[in-house]
């Protein structure tokens, strides 16, 4: 377990600057997720922090140390890599006793550890075998079983789950998740899938270009994004925005037309950032809309495009003064809506962000 | 199976053995002729009473010294094939995996591109005037020298075919396992490009087992090898064709030898990177 600081880590294959200068703490103990669209440098960062890329500028500090220059076989940390590296002349043993072996460990812990590896990841019977006689979840489960027995100072993922199915995918999320509670190592776990993302992060780190967008827990990063960007790659369908100017009308902010209900706090802290006639976006989730009766002051007319029915929720696409839009459905409703029909809708209060059209920055965080 | 497609199989066919003809028909003539008396030979007999003179021959009669120039070709060939295979590995390991400078890769497999393409022979003069001088003419360093020189351009080639198909993750693992990079090396490539191993190992052995023009001129009568005392057979007064015949029956096998152990993998080596 170990604590890792980055302090303005760059980047550049020659005059192209891949990463213009990272910073953030990874406390020790906690999983930290690295998610960001592909080329925004999430990959590249975790290879910086193994020692496979160098970096060009900026420092890596493990535990107050210094480790930017050390060599990677030095650093004690340890990765699973998307395509597993396993080994394929060795069995699954001698995989995973080969960092051990490397380090001149006694024959008998070494033993020990991967006799305790491999009941923790539910591998037995399968310790002579060669990857090559393996399947891909059990491949997954060596390449963390070869982490495992190292006891390292940092675990490293890069995006080790992309090769699963849909199912297993799920599974496996848990298993890491819940031996992460029993371990407890500090770990970075590199994807561009941003469920895998919420569902196993103590905090999560989005990266776009290089640069740090956000970095806070999942909820954070639901709740209250920074900016456009985090707002929109996190939840799916992703967030509305609605690209208007503000407008006051009776006591209530509009946008639109649509009126953004909203709390004494919420209304005060829009007023104070902007004020009528700003330009702005409105960023509303779909799972954020409610629908109203026709008749309600302030509602936004939506004509249904499209209809997806999930079984646990249903989502509805459609065109609205404001363009298109994409409400989920509440649970409940006694019809499900169908192409062509009109619903009234206005957001749930509180639950709308506003965004500076020009910066794209969230104006009512501090 | 239409008639068009028939005779088109039947022509691939005809062609196949055609060519095989023209392979095999010289060896078969080779091979007969060594059971044949001299006479017979210069009498363009066909069938002739089988003898075992020629070999005999060459490997009892105390002028034939042709066991003692096989051993030579073995040991400069066995030799000069290890030497090639550690080279070709190591460096193609370091071209492929290491990122040496652009320029340092840029002349390594410039200079193994020249040395492929040109004619041995016109090196030959040079290599003689060059070991003359630092008395090295007629040893076996000599001949291994040379034949390294000659074999490790394609077995470079081959290897780096090979060492590219081994995934950089691999190496990066091994890296994170505390691996240094000649740790790496032994555990890791040195394992997986056994295959690429065996393919250029065939092709070079077998390409300095056959080797004349070098042998010709760099070696002496004590370190002469099997091709060039075959060619001593064709003396001033009379031409040796039975015993010349069974010579090369007999120093043929080695290299026979090691087509059918190395087959698999000098297909394979041939084909490497060829098709992902």
């Amino acid at each position: 377990m170990a604590h890792l600081e980055l302090q303005k880590v760059a980047k550049s294959y020659g005059a192209v600057e891949v990463i213009p200068g990272v910073d953030f703490e990874i406390n020790s103990g906690e999983f930290l997720v690295l998610v960001g669209p592909s080329g925004s440098g999430k990959s590249t960062l975790l290879k910086m922090i193994a020692g496979l890329e160098e970096t060009t500028s900026g420092k890596i500090l493990v535990d107050g140390q210094d480790i930017t220059h050390l060599d990677p076989s030095a650093r004690d940390l340890a990765m699973v890599f998307q395509s597993y590296a396993l080994y394929p002349h060795m069995t699954v043993r001698d995989n995973m006793s080969f960092a051990l072996r490397m380090r001149g460990e006694d024959p008998a812990v070494i033993d020990q550890r991967v006799r305790e590896a491999v009941a923790m990841l539910d591998l037995g019977g399968l310790e002579d075998r060669k990857p090559g006689q393996l399947s891909g979840g059990q491949r997954q489960r060596v390449a963390m079983g070869r982490c495992v027995v190292r006891n390292p100072k940092l675990f490293l993922f890069d995006e080790p789950l992309s090769n699963l199915d849909a199912k297993l995918r799920a599974q496996t999320r848990i298993e890491i998740r819940r031996l992460h509670e029993r371990l407890k190592a500090t770990s970075i776990f590199v994807t561009h899938d941003q469920v895998e993302a919420m569902t196993m992060a103590d905090r999560i780190a989005l990266l776009k270009d290089g640069k740090l967008q956000q970095i806070g827990s999942p909820q954070d990063l639901y709740l209250r994004p920074r900016n456009t960007f985090v707002a929109t790659f996190i939840g799916t369908p992703e967030m509305n925005l609605l690209a208007g100017r503000l407008q006051m009308a009776e006591g209530h902010f509009h946008i639109g037309g649509m009126r953004l209900p909203a709390s004494a706090g919420q209304q005060s802290r829009l007023s104070v950032a902007c004020h009528s006639g700003t330009a702005v976006m409105v960023g509303v989730r779909p799972e954020h809309f409610a629908i109203v009766l026709n008749t309600t002051p302030g509602a936004l007319q939506v004509t249904v495009n499209v209809t997806e029915w999930l079984g646990h929720e249903i989502f509805i696409f459609g065109q609205s003064d404001l363009g298109s839009i994409s409400v989920r459905v509440p649970e409940g409703l006694e019809t499900t809506p169908a192409q062509g029909d009109v619903l009234s809708i206005l957001p749930i209060a509180d639950r709308w962000h506003v965004f500076d059209a020009g910066s794209s920055e969230n104006v009512l965080l501090d | 199976m239409s008639a068009r497609q028939k005779l088109g199989g039947m022509g691939g066919n005809l062609l196949a053995w055609g060519y095989a003809l023209i392979i095999l028909g010289p060896m078969v003539w080779i091979l007969s002729n060594s059971f044949k008396r001299q006479i017979d030979i210069l009498m363009g007999t066909t069938i002739a009473p089988i003898t075992l003179a020629n070999y005999h021959q060459i490997i009892n009669s105390r002028q034939s010294h042709f066991l003692w120039n096989l051993w030579n070709s073995a040991i400069v060939s066995v030799v000069s094939t290890l030497l090639v295979l550690i080279i070709a590995t190591v460096a193609a390991f370091t071209l492929a995996r290491l990122q040496p400078p652009r320029w340092v890769s840029f002349i390594l497999l410039g200079w193994a591109l020249v040395f492929h393409m040109l004619p041995t022979l016109t090196f030959v003069g040079s290599w003689y005037v060059m070991f003359t001088e630092v008395g090295l003419h007629g040893t076996y360093t000599a001949l291994i020298l040379a034949q390294v020189v000659q074999g490790l351009p394609m077995a470079l080639f081959l290897m780096i075919g090979f060492v590219m198909n081994i995934p950089k993750e691999l190496v990066q693992a091994a890296r994170l396992d505390g691996c240094t990079y000649p740790q790496v090396f032994r555990h890791l490539i040195l394992p997986l490009s056994l295959g690429g191993m065996a393919a250029a190992g065939a092709l070079t052995f077998i390409s300095a087992w056959s080797d004349f023009a070098v042998a010709l001129n760099l070696s002496n009568k004590d370190t002469m090898t099997a091709p060039v005392a075959i060619a001593t057979f064709a003396q001033e007064h009379q031409i040796l064709y039975g015993q010349m015949a069974a010579a090369s029956m007999l120093s043929m096998l080695p290299a026979l030898a090691f087509i059918m152990f190395g087959q698999r993998f000098v297909v394979r080596g041939l084909l490497a990177g060829a098709v992902k």
